[in-house]
């Protein structure tokens, strides 16, 4: 019993085994922490205006309509569903709708059916991706660009305006000196990473991503799993367009371009493997505070915004890099 | 009666364009004229070459993202060297720069051995920022004006030098991925690379080449759409990689590699144009237009994914495993 023990002991304890991956593993646990403080050092050094509690407020309350995509599509790519692109579509729904039925019904229900209709969008694709095993990419487009027109068609082709003065301002106020949707975003994040990371839903979407085969073996309900990160980034998606239509109190159907370039860049920046089976929202969300501030900067720092989309690019390109690097080592 | 499910599916595109065609002659009027029909096929010609391109990287289990970036700076780089180098030379530096782009992405995605859908993201965001950089964001505009009415000037009442490219070159993809060896092998890389290594077929070569391939008929549609317009501007080309996946999309090709083939493609792109241009006629709203191709495109994908016809699955498995001589007892 003791023999085995201590074989154990020598086979971790192998020192050439272990001090390469050591380092590898320590760089990738900690890596995005140094980055971020890098970058927060490099920014109080050129700028005046970085280190500021209303340059910080207002990174915080840009990311926090983002962040709550990201906490959604964390769940896409860690269950294996590649990416959602159907966000922009999601956004526009839960912005147009969240303004346009706001005579009609009120405020507070619009947003409510807003989200709804937005977490059906994102029932579809489950279904689609899920249960018919369409590809999650051609599955999201199209259905993206379906509901977007069929939104469009329902409030006309025309851009939305807000009729309820109080609820931007509820959106827009500030509750013990922090905006409102930085809260939902904090709240929306809590809950994701819960389900995530704390409750049998969370460990199913692991084992999915990590081996559907395997995981459909040991009784996972694959399908619905699957499905069900689409439905989860759709409703996150629906929340943050409502929130963003509040906020700029009008709504057109682009309003949600590019919205999911931007969440899947945070969530691959943070680490969470496109290949699924690996992840965790407070990853995504360092990803997402990484890439916000080194915006920031930039912005600051006068860089033109092509160059912007260069350094972005070059990030997206080295973090999915060091990702395949890291999976070939067996440490992330 | 399977039999002719069998039949219907396998030609399901061919079937839907004569139907988009018949429909859209008897209410559209002047619709079959050729004057309308040469126009279409002109601008089907851009989103068809990209899409040529993109076919074989579809068989080859990858996808590229960048395809409507490396159209935009093509043809920025040929209208830059205009003044310097000439018309026809800066043309080509043109093409060559699409293929230097496409050796980026297949170096990278083989080299590093990442996602491509995410790698082409980023390459995407890069390539969108080097155009923008190297024009300030300004539209450029080239030396000669009336060398873009030659190159608009249809012949034999149908053709432009654009769409008869387009067409010669589907064809000869089309022979090369049904008669060579190399094409062949495109087909097994795309259905199980490792396979396909073990068998001898340098995976990764076929994957690189793939991405040349891509990038240099994107570049080649780049380039010939700013000589037609006489422009070059980082913004060309930025609704183009949806609609260029759904025309492959809806030929039959699969994302997930190992099925397509090129004349899918020819039909996808002729069937995508003619309803698009049968609905502007008519005077559709762009977003109803929307629904109408969002729709085609999942349901021919959630055909492609259900219903599993006897003729398909005959030509997926060799004879020498559907009439085994042992299994069948050596009876014929």
């Amino acid at each position: 019993m003791s023999e085995i023990a201590s074989e154990l002991d020598s086979e971790s304890s192998n020192e050439r085994f272990a001090r390469g991956s050591r380092l590898v593993d320590l760089l990738s646990k900690t890596g995005l922490s140094l980055a971020i403080l890098a970058v927060i050092l490099y920014g109080s050094f050129s700028s005046p205006a970085f280190f500021t509690t209303g340059n910080f407020l207002n990174i915080l309350t840009s990311m926090s309509i983002i962040g709550i995509v990201v906490v959604g599509m964390t769940f896409v790519l860690v269950v294996g569903g590649l990416a959602d692109l159907s966000v922009p579509a999601t956004i526009a729904c839960g912005a147009i709708l969240s303004l346009g039925l706001q005579p009609v019904i009120g405020p507070v229900p619009a947003f409510v059916v807003a989200v709804a209709l937005s977490g059906l969008i994102g029932s579809v694709n489950g279904v689609l991706v899920g249960y018919l095993g369409v590809n999650p990419i051609i599955a999201t487009l199209g259905i993206g660009t379906i509901a977007l027109g069929i939104v469009q068609a329902a409030v006309g082709g025309v851009i939305v305006y807000g009729a309820n003065p109080e609820s931007a301002e509820f959106v827009k106020g500030r509750l013990f000196g922090i905006p409102v949707v930085v809260l939902i975003f904090l709240a929306v994040a809590v809950i994701g990473h819960f389900i995530l990371a704390r409750s049998f839903w969370g460990r199913w979407t692991l084992a999915t991503g990590g081996n559907y085969s395997a995981a459909e073996a040991s009784a996972v309900p694959v399908k619905a799993v699957k499905a069900g990160a689409f439905v989860i980034t759709a409703v996150a998606a629906g929340i943050s367009g409502g929130l963003l239509g509040l906020t700029l109190q009008s709504a057109r159907p682009l309003i949600g371009q590019g919205y999911e370039f931007s969440a899947i860049t945070a969530v691959v920046v943070g680490g969470v493997s496109i290949m699924g089976g690996f992840g965790s929202v407070p990853r995504a969300i360092a990803g997402l505070i990484f890439v916000q501030l080194l915006t920031n900067v930039m912005v600051l720092d006068g860089v033109r915004t092509p160059i912007q989309g260069f350094v972005l690019g070059i990030l997206i390109a080295g973090a999915v890099g060091m990702d395949s690097a890291l999976r070939k080592r067996g440490v992330a | 009666m399977r039999q002719t499910i069998a039949i219907v599916l396998q030609y399901r595109v061919a079937i839907i364009l004569a139907l988009t065609l018949t429909v859209s002659g008897l209410i559209v009027p002047g619709y079959l004229s050729e004057t309308t029909l040469s126009l279409g096929l002109d601008r089907a010609a851009a989103i068809g070459l990209i899409a040529t391109g993109l076919t074989v990287l579809l068989i080859a289990g990858q996808i590229d993202l960048s395809g409507g970036a490396i159209f935009a700076l093509a043809g920025i780089v040929s209208t830059i060297l205009q003044p310097s180098l000439g018309i026809l030379p800066a043309a080509l530096v043109g093409v060559f720069v699409g293929g230097l782009c496409g050796a980026i992405n297949g170096g990278l995605v083989v080299g590093l051995k990442v996602n491509s859908l995410v790698l082409t993201l980023a390459t995407m965001l890069i390539f969108r920022a080097v155009a923008h950089w190297i024009t300030n964001s300004q539209p450029v505009t080239g030396t000669d004006i009336m060398f873009s009415l030659t190159m608009a000037q249809i012949y034999l009442d149908i053709f432009s030098i654009r769409s008869a490219l387009f067409i010669v070159c589907i064809i000869l993809l089309h022979l090369w991925l049904t008669r060579t060896i190399a094409g062949r092998n495109v087909f097994a890389v795309g259905s199980n690379a490792t396979a396909a290594e073990e068998s001898g077929v340098a995976a990764g070569r076929v994957v690189f080449f793939g991405f040349i391939f891509a990038g240099s008929l994107a570049g080649v549609a780049g380039v010939l759409q700013s000589l037609v317009t006489n422009t070059g501007s980082p913004v060309f080309g930025s609704e183009l990689t949806v609609a260029v996946i759904a025309a492959v999309v809806v030929g039959g090709t699969r994302l997930e590699g190992g099925r397509g083939s090129a004349l899918g493609t020819l039909g996808g792109v002729l069937t995508m144009a003619a309803l698009t241009m049968a609905m502007e006629f008519q005077s559709v709203p762009a977003y109803l237009q929307q629904v109408v191709s969002g729709l085609i495109l999942i349901l021919l994908v959630v055909l492609d994914r259900t219903v599993h016809t006897r003729g398909r699955a005959a030509g997926a498995i060799p004879l020498l495993v559907t009439q085994n001589p042992i299994t069948t007892g050596g009876k014929p």
